[in-house]
């Protein structure tokens, strides 16, 4: 089943869609050169902290300005509009997909399986690994994103060794295996090679700066990655049934590369973030009004998972909710909600 | 079946530094208005099937709307994954302000 602004219903002016399209380096230095610069302001108390009781707030702040937009930057270089200059582009999704800990070619082949088929079972690449939908356990899960790095970490293993699963070859063309698994094995080779240099040199700093911030981090990125689908319709056609967005502050916004319009980016991923503002505005009432804030989203979603896990009325007011019906495995009714 | 020159549509159809498809000869066909001149290739992207019509043509490259596989508009050459396909081109003249095409 296909999902895209056709499917959805959703109608655009061709010349003011073109427009919105329009690539350029700046936005995106932009916002490297500041997200650069406020990891350098949250990274240098880090470092000096190191030993004391002030290192546990330090490194949080820092490990959250890091994990959220490592992310959010290296999915907006996997669809190539971060930067209109493309090796600019490649470059920096490299970096970051290291840095968010998956090989870039593999990134972007199911991350197109996740824009095509966004939300159908078995189809979608990118779908949560705990079951749907989600009860408290499957919300721990998917927060400590234990799935992923299993899922990530099997992946490195396997496609260095030029090994393949049926899932990844549904989704990847032949002829581009074997660059999956070279770049695979230049992935493995950076990680021991930074590892190994710093065991000998006794660098610390790749803990402090790269690994701890993007396991703690983690949480508050797959917070926000788990809201952009999370209690919304499978199996369905509709982009704006199966998609979530939100409003949140400007530094949330900043962090996450305005994918808060997440609608707006699955209708229209050719769009770059900057202009999601733009094409937001330009779409006005054919989208649902965005949830509230990300954190009070958020809570609403822990609170469905938590009522669900104890058996109680899992509906939310405050929220965009799909009936149960529409989440695989759900054994409610239409009727409960 | 030999190829044939078509009257695609008129020069002013296209706007600078994009495209439009139509189906000439029942294949879908996209012409391409670039500051190096009007091209034409395929018009449905060999990745999945999905138009080209919505993509974004900039330096001679069409992005497809869908996933953003990158292809030369001059050559069809595919350059960029998710697109590893070469698209096919077709023969194209610009006569008198029409953009006729061999199809
Ligand atoms: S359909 Fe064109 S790049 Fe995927």
């Amino acid at each position: 089943m296909i999902t895209n602004a056709t499917t959805s219903n959703i109608h655009m002016d061709k010349k003011q869609l073109k427009a919105l399209m329009r690539r350029s380096d700046r936005p995106g230095l932009k916002y490297l050169i500041s997200w650069v610069a406020l990891l350098v302001v949250t990274g240098i108390p880090v470092m000096l902290s190191v030993g004391t009781w002030w290192f546990i707030p330090a490194i949080l702040l820092y490990s959250g300005c890091f994990a959220v937009s490592a992310y959010a930057l290296s999915h907006e270089c996997a669809h190539g509009t971060a930067f209109r200059t493309r090796w600019l582009n490649e470059a920096v999704f490299w970096v970051t997909s290291l840095l968010y800990y998956e090989e870039p070619l593999h990134r972007r082949y199911s991350h197109a399986s996740h824009h095509t088929h966004t939300w159908i079972e078995g189809e979608d690449n990118q779908m949560p690994y705990a079951p749907i939908p989600l009860t408290f356990a499957g919300w721990v899960e998917e927060i400590l994103g234990l799935g992923l790095y299993w899922h990530q970490t099997k992946m490195f293993v396997l496609h260095s060794l030029g090994i393949f699963s049926d899932n990844v070859k549904r989704v990847t063309p032949e002829s581009e295996l074997p660059r999956m698994q070279r770049n695979t094995q230049i992935c493995v080779a950076i990680y021991v090679g930074l590892a190994a240099v710093s065991i000998w040199a006794g660098w610390m700093w790749p803990v402090y700066l790269i690994v701890l911030p993007r396991v703690l981090g983690g949480p508050i990125m797959n917070a926000f990655i788990l809201m952009q689908h999370v209690e919304m319709a499978e199996n369905q056609p509709n982009i704006v049934q199966s998609t979530r967005s939100f409003r949140t502050n400007w530094f949330f916004q900043f962090l996450y590369f305005n994918m808060n319009h997440h609608i707006e980016h699955h209708l229209y991923p050719t769009v770059p973030f900057h202009a999601l503002p733009k094409l937001s505005a330009k779409l006005g009432d054919q989208l649902p009004d965005p949830d509230p804030g990300f954190l009070s989203t958020h809570w609403e979603v822990l609170k469905i998972t938590i009522r669900r896990s104890l058996g109680r009325n899992d509906r939310s007011r405050k929220i965009r909710q799909a009936f149960s019906d529409d989440l695989t495995g759900a054994d409610h009714d239409r009727s409960m909600a | 079946m030999t190829a044939q020159w078509h009257d695609a549509c008129a020069t002013d159809d296209v706007d600078d530094e994009d495209l439009i498809t139509l189906k000439l000869a029942d294949q879908v066909v996209a012409i391409y208005n670039t500051p190096e001149g009007f091209f034409a290739t395929a018009g449905m992207c060999t990745h999945e099937d999905e138009s080209l019509d919505g993509g974004l043509v900039m330096d001679g490259v069409i992005e497809c709307p869908l996933h953003q596989g990158r292809f030369c508009v001059r050559t069809g050459k595919a350059l960029s994954a998710p697109a590893v396909e070469n698209l096919v081109t077709y023969e194209l003249q610009v006569r008198d302000g029409r953009v006729w095409v061999r199809v």
